[in-house]
């Protein structure tokens, strides 16, 4: 178990130190210079310089690159350009309401998926089709929509039309009854992708599980049905269930910074966007970073799961 | 499921192999694909003869029709310069498809190309495409085209080149995983005791076996491609307006959802309806192939 | 319908059993009318081809069949009470409580994520009321009864920490656990090594004399089947063709099917080798009604009766029936002359002593990475010190257990993985037969293209004169060539390995590798490809190199047998010697857990079967490598290690006390 951790986590640390270059040096290829972006045409030759060699931009591009991986050892992302704001500041700011809307994504799909799915192979085993065609339609359907489109149809009616929920105004963390009703529909689109692709893993996975040996092994000693798909199907299926959350988080974030942006919610989704059109590459390269992290934490995170579940991987 | 059956002569004298041609009518049998068509071809056609269709071109202002709803001379509305939306839709229907299938082309080549060699040869090239693939993989794929379009900018090669950047590792692990199962099939030993060269059993033997599966992997990069591309556009970061891109149509809608509903939904509910059509086409593609996989 | 007259209630009486698989192509009657009886504490072996509805027919007994199998006529009674009727509920008690069952794959029939006390002791809980510590005594001491060490230790073990020899034995206690009146065993050994087989056949043997229980025993080897039944049921399309006690069937079959399938088998007696007898042709297609007998088609005898009405069984003798229309069958006038195979002269080829192949002192090792970069990797020594010669027209039988290294030597030998060190010679070039004969083809290229490629890549000829090669290829292999153009999934298993050997043949190779090509097929396809390759070698006079693990069937076709066992020979030399007079304890352990179809000759024999398993191929022994299983091991042999050495003029053996 140790052996393997540490060999998977220098694995990580490769992937992450790879994910750093290419953005660093994938940033610095932009035309011009990032002090020509913010400054515009205000400033003349001298000033530019100047602030060039405040930001350590005048240094040859392998020094910069050192010195950015120095600073992001300790966590020091610099400054936004326009506010001179410690970007780290915003950045932990804002996680919260994106935290909020992963975490309320994830257990709304567990809740709805898992059951439809398991439900829909069970139909599935015993030859009915209708249910899973069904179960297996929709779940498509869901899987296809834009997310900014479900996210403006879910707008116009739920908010607009009906009323329901507010469609903006403002969101803070200490308010939780508030952050509940704002993040509501944000969570709702996203959970109808997340749905469509858990139910799905779901009921290919248990059925799989259902027509496997050690299944009819267990009703040749006289298990009924249910308990073997609870005992048996589940446990088994359990397994590239977890990795397929996992390998999901990629869309989820994919899509918060949709829903943020439609929804005006004040999460990093949002800082990258702004950072995007005030064209604050510091703040884009930091969060790009950021997301990929997340994600191959994630990721690691559901392997080390994976194998601590499954009593057949040896360390 | 429909049955075709192609009666074949029972003792063949002519060497008109009719088999050749069976994966082709197989799959205008099945019903996935033809309800894929029935949608597909529709819109290409709409699309590709826009020009001669009685409706004003897609960026014709005209101020006495500001924010029609949906009728019969403008059948999806238009919106507040009074540009008609049906005709806008069909001009975006021709940038989305094009950006598809550049993305499903491009995923398909370099993956089909890396993806053998890595999964043929193994050892440290094939060590050393996987490094890089999984530093490509940690970027959540929209995330990784919106870093990518804030380098080079907006516009149709870069948001082709940075929705393709995401794919074409998923498209190299899938060959490789492809290549490296089909590389101990006892084909494969029997050609090598006659001392085939690599590219022979390449092409002869890896290729022809995993290019199916590619092409049902394609049609899915196509489809999502097309949704990323909407997204792109929608957050502004895509092809730049007043091009009628389907993200840039529900952008410009977004803000009068209340007063002018069609702007967004229509456009919308179109790209929907493409994607789901790409997706029944892998569906029976995969069918076609793997006729347990109806299970 | 039944004519023999039980003296009392059977324990199971299945009465015209119908099972139906309903399929978008079809449905295929799987089982067509079943009728049997089985008494307590009769051992009944049903047996019968892929696709003959035996494995159908034994899950249909407690419903265990998958979507869309499904019962749809009959009774299955048990004690009185029909189990077709039953409801689902009531059926969950008598699974387990009143039947268990065996399956085939013991690496699949165990939930790979549930340690073995989860698995077994719940229904042992349910079926005998016991608390959960008693149950667990009561699994412990099962696993104990089937040979499992340490139990009380290995319970909590999870399946993947056991071989498939110990979790088939694991398997075997949980289906006695709750004392079944009835055991079904659907191909139990099938998987399994024939020393393994061997050690769990006896087991199964004495638990059920033990325990009183009947079992219904489903196998494709006839030789089991006279080693273990009390009665034999022979199945044939769905139906029961045969049905009697095993010394009469055996004796004096009286169905045309059963008389054939006998007569397939390689004879263990080979003073002179007969060419095997063969079943022409292939059974029914199951989705089409079926008129008049099924056999029909394939029967020698056949007349106008049977293309008009299915006989139904009649009886044959006491307790036999058979279901044909000729009241002997085919007669004992069946075994008319059967060819005889001319045997290889001891000296080869008269005025043609050439050697095709010679390997010397060859060492294949597979090194594995290590856990830490510090520590010394695993190795494997798959082969470790080989030699052999193999002389033109001579067929070498290689014979040993799964992980002895045969395979390795089949690889080395085609050049398709370099050997570590040693040195192989070949005069000319050496080609392969394959085990699967589904991977073997690409299914993309026609039969054509499959058989010519090893001349496009070569660069033989012109196409027209690789089309007439292929042509002649496919006659050799007794194929017409309306075959060129079809595709490797048109084929069945027996067109594939002719497809498969004509390849080989293609570039005239002076020594054809076979690694397992017969044991992919059914008995009667069997013996069409082993008349095939005995044909071609006296036609050709090329070189085959037989690998398998069926010591009979290497025993017919070889001249020359080498007995393997981890990475080493242990004996070498003739084949009727190797196999009458085995020298080394490892080939006469082999030779006994080979079961011989002969009920008389398998009564007579002593049932010792070898212990232990195969130890790890990580950590050989440092002295003999069979000593660790070994009955007449030493402390010698324990540290001293073993060569070939001279027994007789034309056989070698690696046994310190053979000699």
């Amino acid at each position: 178990m140790l052996v393997y951790s540490l060999k998977r986590f220098a694995q990580l640390f490769t992937t992450v130190l790879g994910v750093v270059t290419l953005v660093f040096f994938t940033m610095r290829m932009i035309p011009g210079d990032p002090i020509s972006a913010i400054a515009g045409d205000n400033l003349s030759g001298e000033a530019l310089d100047r602030m060039r060699s405040q930001m350590g931009l005048d240094a040859p591009l392998f020094v910069q690159y050192l010195n950015y991986l120095g600073h992001l050892a300790t966590f020091d992302f610099g400054n936004t350009v326009t506010t001179k704001l410690p970007i780290i500041g915003l950045i932990l700011g804002a996680l919260p309401v994106t935290v909020s809307i992963a975490v309320g994504t994830i257990v709304l799909t567990v809740l709805i998926s898992i059951p439809l799915g398991t439900l829909a192979a069970f139909t599935a085993h015993k030859g009915h089709r209708m249910l899973d065609n069904a179960i297996t339609g929709v779940a498509m359907v869901l899987d296809l929509m834009p997310s900014f489109w479900t996210s403006l149809v879910c707008l116009l009616i739920f908010s607009l039309t009906l009323g329901w929920f507010p469609a903006s105004g403002t969101v803070s963390i200490d308010d939780p009854a508030h952050l509940l009703r704002r993040i509501a529909l944000p969570v709702l689109v996203l959970s109808m992708a997340q749905v469509a692709t858990l139910a799905r893993i779901t009921r290919t996975s248990v059925l799989e599980v259902l027509s496997e040996d050690y299944v009819r092994t267990a009703r040749s000693m006289g298990w009924s049905e249910l308990r073997v798909l609870f005992r048996h199907a589940l446990k088994n299926a359990a397994l590239p269930i977890v990795t397929v959350i996992g390998l999901s988080f990629g869309n989820l974030l994919n899509g918060t910074v949709i829903v943020e942006f439609i929804f005006t919610l004040p999460g990093i989704g949002n800082l990258l966007v702004g950072g995007m059109n005030s064209r604050d590459y510091q703040m884009v390269q930091t969060l790009i970073v950021f997301y990929a992290l997340i994600f191959v934490a994630i990721n690691f995170a559901t392997d080390l799961i994976y194998r601590v579940f499954d009593p057949r991987v040896q360390f | 499921m429909a049955h075709f059956s192609i009666p074949l002569p029972a003792r063949r004298t002519v060497s008109i192999d009719l088999s050749r041609f069976n994966g082709i009518v197989r799959l205008l049998a099945n019903r996935r694909v033809q309800l894929a068509l029935m949608i597909l071809v529709p819109i290409l056609l709409l699309t590709t003869f826009r020009s001669v269709l009685p409706i004003a071109g897609p960026l014709e202002t005209n101020l006495r029709a500001m924010t029609k709803a949906p009728s019969l001379e403008h059948l999806f509305g238009t919106d507040r310069m009074g540009r008609d939306i049906f005709s806008r839709t069909l001009a975006g229907i021709q940038i989305s498809m094009f950006v598809g299938f550049a993305v499903a082309l491009l995923s398909l080549i370099v993956g089909l190309v890396v993806g053998t060699l890595a999964g043929f040869f193994g050892g440290a090239i094939d060590r050393v495409m996987m490094t890089i693939t999984d530093i490509f993989l940690a970027f959540p794929s929209l995330l990784l085209a919106i870093g990518l379009v804030s380098v080079m900018g907006t516009g149709m090669l870069p948001v082709v080149l940075a929705i393709s950047l995401s794919d074409v590792p998923r498209f190299i692990r899938l060959q490789r995983s492809m290549a490296l199962s089909l590389r101990s099939r006892a084909y494969i030993d029997a050609a090598r005791t006659v001392k085939a060269s690599h590219l022979w059993l390449m092409t002869r033997h890896i290729v022809p076996n995993t290019i199916a599966s590619l092409l049902v992997a394609a049609s899915i990069a196509a489809a999502n491609a097309i949704l990323v591309e909407a997204g792109l556009s929608f957050l502004g970061l895509g092809i730049m307006p007043p091009a009628p891109s389907l993200g840039n149509l529900i952008r410009d809608g977004q803000s009068y959802l209340e007063q002018a509903w069609w702007i967004s939904t229509l456009p919308g509910a179109v790209i929907l309806l493409i994607a789901i059509s790409l997706h029944f086409l892998s569906d029976g593609i995969r069918q076609v192939l793997d006729p347990r996989s109806r299970k | 319908m039944n004519l023999h007259v039980p003296i009392r209630e059977p324990l199971l009486d299945v009465r015209d059993l119908h099972t139906h698989f309903v399929t978008d192509t079809g449905t295929v009657k799987a089982v067509n009318g079943v009728s049997l009886q089985i008494e307590a504490g009769e051992r009944v072996a049903i047996v019968g081809e892929s696709g003959s509805g035996k494995s159908a027919m034994a899950m249909s007994l407690l419903r265990l069949l998958a979507h869309p199998g499904k019962v749809v006529a009959g009774e299955i009674n048990l004690e009185g009470h029909d189990l077709n009727r039953m409801s689902e509920r009531q059926l969950n008690d008598i699974r387990g409580a009143k039947i268990g069952t065996i399956f085939q794959d013991p690496m699949s029939s165990l939930d790979p994520v549930m340690r073995i006390a989860d698995q077994m002791v719940p229904p042992i809980m349910r079926h005998l009321r016991l608390r959960r510590d008693a149950a667990r005594a009561e699994a412990i001491s099962w696993l104990d009864r089937v040979g499992i060490p340490d139990p009380s230790r290995r319970i909590d073990a999870y399946p993947f920490e056991m071989s498939g020899g110990m979790r088939q034995r694991v398997m075997i206690a949980m289906a006695l656990s709750c004392r079944p009146r009835l055991v079904i065993a659907d191909e139990p050994t099938t998987a399994l090594d024939v020393t393994i087989q061997a050690q769990i056949v006896e087991l199964l043997k004495e638990l059920t004399a033990e325990t009183g229980a009947a079992m219904i025993f489903i196998t494709h080897d006839l030789g089991l089947v006279a080693r273990f039944a009390h009665k034999v049921g022979v199945m044939y399309a769905g139906r029961l063709a045969e049905f009697g006690p095993v010394g009469d069937i055996f004796a004096r079959p009286q169905h045309p099917y059963t008389q054939s399938l006998l007569d397939t088998i390689p004879p263990v007696d080979q003073q002179e080798r007969r060419r095997l007898a063969q079943i022409p042709g292939f059974p029914p297609d199951m989705k089409r009604p079926v008129t008049g007998c099924a056999f029909k088609d394939r029967c020698p005898g056949a007349h106008r009766h049977c293309f008009e009405e299915a006989p139904e069984l009649a009886a044959r003798g006491n307790d036999h029936v058979a279901a044909c229309w000729l009241p002997e069958g085919l007669g004992a006038d069946r075994t008319v002359e059967r060819p005889l195979v001319e045997p290889l002269a001891p000296t080869g080829i008269p005025g043609d002593d050439r050697v095709a192949v010679e390997i010397n002192n060859l060492h294949k090792h597979f090194t594995g990475r290590s856990a830490l970069p510090w520590r010394k990797p695993p190795t494997v020594r798959a082969v470790n010190g080989i030699s052999m010669r193999i002389r033109r027209g001579e067929t070498l039988g290689i014979v040993g257990e799964s992980g002895c290294g045969k395979s390795t030597v089949a690889r080395l030998l085609l050049g398709l993985d370099p050997a570590t060190s040693g040195d192989i010679f070949i005069d000319g070039i050496a080609q392969m037969v394959f085990q699967d004969p589904a991977s073997s083809f690409n299914p993309k290229m026609t039969l054509s293209s499959i058989i010519q490629e090893p001349l496009i890549v070569t660069g033989w000829g012109t196409r027209l004169e690789r089309e007439d090669r292929v042509r002649e290829l496919l006659g050799q292999v007794g194929l017409d060539e309306s075959y060129m153009h079809r595709y490797p999934s048109q084929l069945s298993g027996g067109q594939r390995q002719r497809v498969a050997i004509a390849r080989a043949l293609a570039l005239k190779p002076s020594v054809v590798v076979a690694d397992e090509p017969t044991s992919a097929l059914d008995v009667s396809v069997r013996a069409q490809i082993i008349n095939l390759l005995m044909d071609l070698k006296q036609q050709l006079r090329v070189s085959f190199v037989f690998i398998s693990h069926d010591l009979l069937t290497v025993s017919y076709v070889a001249d020359m047998i080498a007995v393997m066992y981890l990475g080493e020979v242990v004996e070498y030399g003739s084949a009727d010697e190797v196999f009458h007079t085995p020298a080394h304890p490892y080939t006469q352990a082999l030779i006994a857990a080979m079961p011989i179809p002969d009920p008389a000759a398998e009564a007579a024999r002593v049932q010792t079967p070898l212990s232990g398993e195969l130890p790890s191929p990580l950590s050989l022994p440092p002295g003999c490598s069979f000593a660790s299983r070994c009955p007449k091991a030493t402390d010698y042999c324990r540290s001293h290690k073993m060569v070939l050495k001279p027994y007789s003029a034309t056989r070698e053996t690696a046994c310190h006390y053979a000699n």
